[in-house]
């Protein structure tokens, strides 16, 4: 949760704004009449301090609504935290779940996440559509970190490489005619083909300049241009796929272990030990 | 609000009952204290800042606790920030006079705990010990004297201002040292001690916060004109040094001269 720019040139505005403060505030207040319980003079301010220690710790998205859990940076990562801690043991026992059985526990923690991004995860493993193929917990949890984390910038390097593949620059102007207007409504409707790629080069510079004026989060422009250096052409998934798999990104989003560490679970472990 | 009302009886609106929790004045003070001190974590400063309140409202705070917490509403702001630190050394003292029964209109906090928090600030500050026991012996009062507001402000301050002074001292020894694991040569740490002197001299005035601006004073550019004078009588290399614990001790020396000796 710490910014990096000198927060003391914000004004109040910009300063409550960037540490989405106001919105925790707000949300606190809602939550507290929720519980209208806790509305005596000594009940609130313990009730504040419940609430932001559990923001601080991560700990605030468990059983909250969607759109609760992907407001925030710190919500998201929190959240992605979160089902690692409560399924780990999954991917302990080598259990290969469905995409539908990995929405379920998904909901477990939050009622109504959408399917829909389960299964834009699931792509991102899968690759093709086969909606009862089985995944490990390990792939499947660094998939939908990235789609998940990254939600905006994964729909922009999209539709980024739904205009290379049309052969469309999206970095050149576009003049409309009657032919490039017919370009532009088929390339909408098809799906990133993830047999095709696309040169790697010019969809690092596309990735770049989209990164210098994106507002969301995006990963390290060091680790984009690492993975879209290393092959000649690339496809979307197989981009997405590498993102996945970089350590680099892992750290910076800071919700998950290395790979190697993933499935370690010391609590459990003394548990099952005692049995 | 008619589905609020139940059995005849009037449930209060959401405004109400807010209201009647003081949750605007409580949310209001929140906000200001995070404007003035900016924190870098925000989220963490508010869970502290309302864990404190809590626990403060809840039991009658234990002595080391009282401490703890005047010391942690003493570090959310730099001294240079002025009116934020005067606030927090008003709740401070407020804090650690809470308890104290008032003794025929003599109010204050009580001499040990005086001394004892003036000790942490200058640990937590960094200064060691040695470093800081003689400041804390001119300004520290005795366990059974009460210490008044202007007097506690006046310590806190000294001691932070103090912090501050060694830490600038360290790194002017620092940049005339030539290697960081070899003492630093005598004479161009005497230069540099001088023009400190110099320039805690131009620092007139009871107010202790002038001798940092004074210590600002020592730009680079005087040190460097110090240092200049000094070197060719240097080219002797007669191989006398100052070690750093030497050159920190005479700083605080001519620092500590300065300070008005608590009677």
């Amino acid at each position: 949760m710490k910014i990096n720019t000198d927060r003391f040139s914000l004004t109040f505005d910009e300063y409550l704004t960037e540490t989405n403060v106001l919105f925790y505030l707000n949300d606190a207040v809602t939550q507290l009449l929720e519980h209208k319980e806790e509305c005596t003079q000594f009940g609130v301010v313990r009730y504040f301090a419940e609430y932001f220690t559990s923001v601080k710790n991560g700990n605030h998205v468990l059983f909250r609504e969607f759109s609760y859990i992907k407001v925030t940076p710190h919500n998201r990562e929190s959240f992605i935290h979160t089902f690692w801690k409560c399924f780990r043991q999954i991917g302990k026992n080598g259990d290969l779940l469905a995409m539908s059985e990995y929405s379920s526990l998904l909901q477990l923690l939050c009622p109504d996440f959408p399917t829909e991004m389960v299964q834009n995860a699931a792509r991102i493993v899968l690759v093709d559509d086969a909606a009862d193929s089985l995944m490990s917990f390990s792939d499947f949890i660094y998939s939908f970190q990235i789609q998940f984390y990254y939600e905006e910038f994964v729909e922009s390097v999209s539709v980024i490489y739904q205009d290379l593949l049309s052969g469309k620059n999206p970095n050149t102007v576009i003049v409309p005619t009657s032919t490039s207007v017919e370009q532009l409504s088929s390339a909408a409707n098809e799906e990133p083909d993830a047999q095709e790629g696309v040169d790697s080069s010019v969809f690092c510079e596309c990735i770049e300049g989209l990164c210098e004026r994106f507002k969301h989060k995006f990963p390290s422009t060091v680790a984009i241009k690492e993975i879209l250096e290393s092959s000649q052409q690339v496809s979307f998934y197989g981009f997405l796929m590498a993102l996945a798999k970089h350590e680099g990104v892992n750290q910076d989003i800071g919700a998950l272990p290395n790979k190697s560490d993933l499935l370690i679970d010391p609590e459990m472990d003394q548990e099952l030990e005692r049995l | 609000m008619a589905e609020k009302r139940r059995a005849g009886v009037a449930i209060m609106s959401d405004e109400q009952l807010l209201s009647q929790a003081g949750v605007s004045a409580l949310l209001r003070g929140a906000l200001l204290r995070l404007l003035e001190c900016r924190p870098e974590d925000p989220v963490g400063f508010l869970a502290e800042h309302f864990a404190h309140l809590s626990s403060e409202a809840e039991d009658g705070a234990s002595e080391r606790q009282s401490v703890s917490r005047a010391l942690w509403h003493l570090s959310l702001a730099h001294h240079s920030h002025r009116s934020a630190f005067n606030n927090n050394v008003r709740v401070a003292y407020e804090l650690l006079t809470q308890g104290v029964p008032r003794r025929l209109g003599v109010g204050g906090v009580r001499g040990r705990l005086y001394s004892e928090m003036l000790r942490c600030l200058c640990s937590e500050g960094g200064l060691s010990g040695s470093t800081a026991a003689p400041l804390l012996r001119r300004i520290q009062s005795h366990d059974y004297e009460s210490v008044p507001f202007e007097l506690f402000r006046q310590g806190v301050l000294t001691c932070a201002v103090f912090a501050d002074y060694i830490r600038k001292s360290q790194c002017l020894y620092a940049a005339v040292a030539s290697a960081p694991d070899r003492p630093a040569e005598r004479t161009l740490c005497q230069a540099v001690l001088s023009t400190l002197r110099e320039a805690l001299e131009t620092a007139d005035g009871a107010d202790v916060a002038r001798y940092l601006e004074a210590s600002a004073k020592i730009s680079p550019a005087k040190v460097a004109q110090a240092m200049a004078e000094v070197q060719p009588r240097a080219q002797r290399h007669d191989g006398l040094t100052m070690d750093a614990q030497e050159f920190e001790d005479a700083a605080a020396a001519l620092f500590i001269a300065r300070v008005r000796t608590v009677s």
